[in-house]
């Protein structure tokens, strides 16, 4: 298996490729516009991998994407949460919860992990040339190294956001402990942030992996006893929004244009 | 370069080397082209082991980016590069240019056929030591340039590697020699995993 992660250092934002060396076939996953379509198809290509696919865990507030010009480039499929569905205004190829991408020995299992945003999935990585046991989960705004990712960032309309601040922290409370504390402790947590970044709380730690037996462990927020607990410590917890979000979040939902978005962050 | 002007410098001898992986371009090729692995690392180190210095190269990498790392790498390692094919082979073939394939095998039909072939081992002396496919010749792809005529006639050669890597690159160039060849696709890796046999006596080319 090739693994390899990329840290966008001045947003602490992390994003990932996963292929298989034998099969010359990669995925990559919440590619950031900030580095670029280029600096991923040649990353594959250094590894000898083709990028077949770009997935994405959720459509992200705090960054602006490049998985739809890197999908275009390459020609792969742009993979989101079923979920998505109505709330981006582009074609992308949707994921249900369960689904398996096989890129040769190497597994790819989405888990739907709603509650950063309603469409949010974890990548849960298995090489099989290894064990047939997960080895990796890649965990996007869920599950952060010490922190969770916030539930409080809304466009503020109905039909986009889908849940309120209060029941995106229940359904995060609940796709941590239910889905991601289930897995086998020894699997390894590759969230989507880390460090300064404003997706999560003050106790974010500056390292950019754990495991789910560390995070069961000493992760403040769930260790909360309860669902209006961990609610309220969240809140208690949480940075200052990321910068003109809601601007962010509409140009990755499609609703406006790079241009737009431009003149928004200029403003 | 567009897809006429990559045709212009072929008729005036120009060689296409084709950077895409190896079973994409098994699949369909620049007549003629030449094939290695892509990477920034140690392109230019390889294209100068592997190619004369003669050669006057045309890209062919898709998507562009790659196209264009590797015409700054090969002309930074000295050698002539005309420039890349814009639009890749799309682009080639919409313009109506003809393609070529290089013929496929896997390892059991090597092992069931391998009678029909002289095996070709694209890899260096230390691995072809170390357990090859019975009777397949030592062939590095730093030699092949200069040694593709010493290999037998008569037969079709099934040309061998680690996994496909070198020996896309050794077909390649065998077959611009007007040589039959085939590419073993996966490989000695292939081959050990299923337990066929193996040689350690070494026969040269």
């Amino acid at each position: 298996m090739i693994f390899k992660q990329f840290r966008y250092e001045p947003l602490f934002q992390a994003s990932y490729l996963v292929g298989c060396g034998r099969a010359r076939e990669g995925l990559v996953v919440d590619p950031i516009a900030d580095l670029g379509p280029d600096h991923y198809v040649l990353e594959a290509a250094d590894q000898g991998l083709d990028v077949v696919g770009v997935l994405e865990t959720h459509v992200h507030a705090d960054f602006v994407s490049c998985a739809r010009e890197l999908a275009e480039m390459t020609g792969a499929p742009h993979y989101l949460h079923e979920a998505a569905q109505g709330l981006v205004r582009y074609p992308f190829t949707p994921l249900h919860d369960g689904q398996v991408l096989t890129i040769g020995q190497v597994e790819v299992r989405a888990i739907h992990t709603p509650g950063h945003t309603p469409e949010h999935t974890c990548f849960l990585v298995t090489d099989r040339a290894r064990s047939e046991e997960p080895w990796a989960v890649l965990t996007g705004d869920s599950l952060f190294v010490g922190d969770v990712g916030r539930p409080d960032l809304l466009v503020g309309e109905d039909e986009l956001d889908v849940y309120s601040e209060a029941e995106r922290a229940e359904l995060q409370f609940r796709s941590i402990h239910e889905k991601l504390f289930t897995l086998p402790e020894h699997v390894e947590v590759y969230p989507n942030h880390y460090g300064g970044s404003t997706c999560g709380g003050v106790n974010m730690s500056g390292k950019a992996s754990s495991t789910i037996w560390f995070e069961k462990r000493f992760n403040l927020a769930l260790a909360q006893p309860d669902v209006a607990a961990f609610a309220a410590f969240v809140r208690e917890t949480a940075k200052p929004f990321p910068e003109r979000y809601q601007w962010i979040k509409s140009y990755n939902l499609g609703l406006i244009t790079r241009e737009e978005l431009e003149g928004a962050m200029r403003r | 370069m567009t897809p006429a002007e990559v045709a212009a410098a072929f008729a005036e001898g120009a060689v296409v080397l084709d950077l895409r992986p190896p079973r994409p371009f098994a699949a369909e090729h620049i007549p003629g082209a030449l094939t290695m692995q892509f990477n920034r690392a140690d392109l230019g180190e390889r294209a100068e082991l592997m190619l004369p210095r003669e050669l006057r190269l045309v890209v062919h990498a898709e998507p562009e980016p790659i196209a264009t790392a590797a015409v700054e790498i090969l002309r930074g390692t000295g050698f002539e590069v005309l420039g890349a094919l814009e639009g890749g082979l799309r682009a080639w073939k919409e313009a109506g240019y003809p393609t070529e394939s290089l013929p496929l095998i896997d390892v059991d039909t090597l092992h069931a056929d391998r009678e029909q072939y002289t095996v070709v081992d694209a890899r260096e002396g230390f691995e072809h030591r170390h357990g090859h496919v019975p009777g397949a010749l030592l062939f590095p792809p730093g030699e092949a340039w200069e040694r593709a005529e010493e290999l037998p006639t008569g037969t079709p050669l099934a040309v061998v590697c680690g996994d496909q890597t070198r020996s896309a690159y050794v077909a390649s160039v065998l077959r611009r020699h007007g040589r039959e060849a085939v590419l073993v696709m996966g490989g000695m890796a292939d081959w050990l995993e299923r337990g066929y046999e193996t040689e350690r006596t070494t026969a040269s080319a």
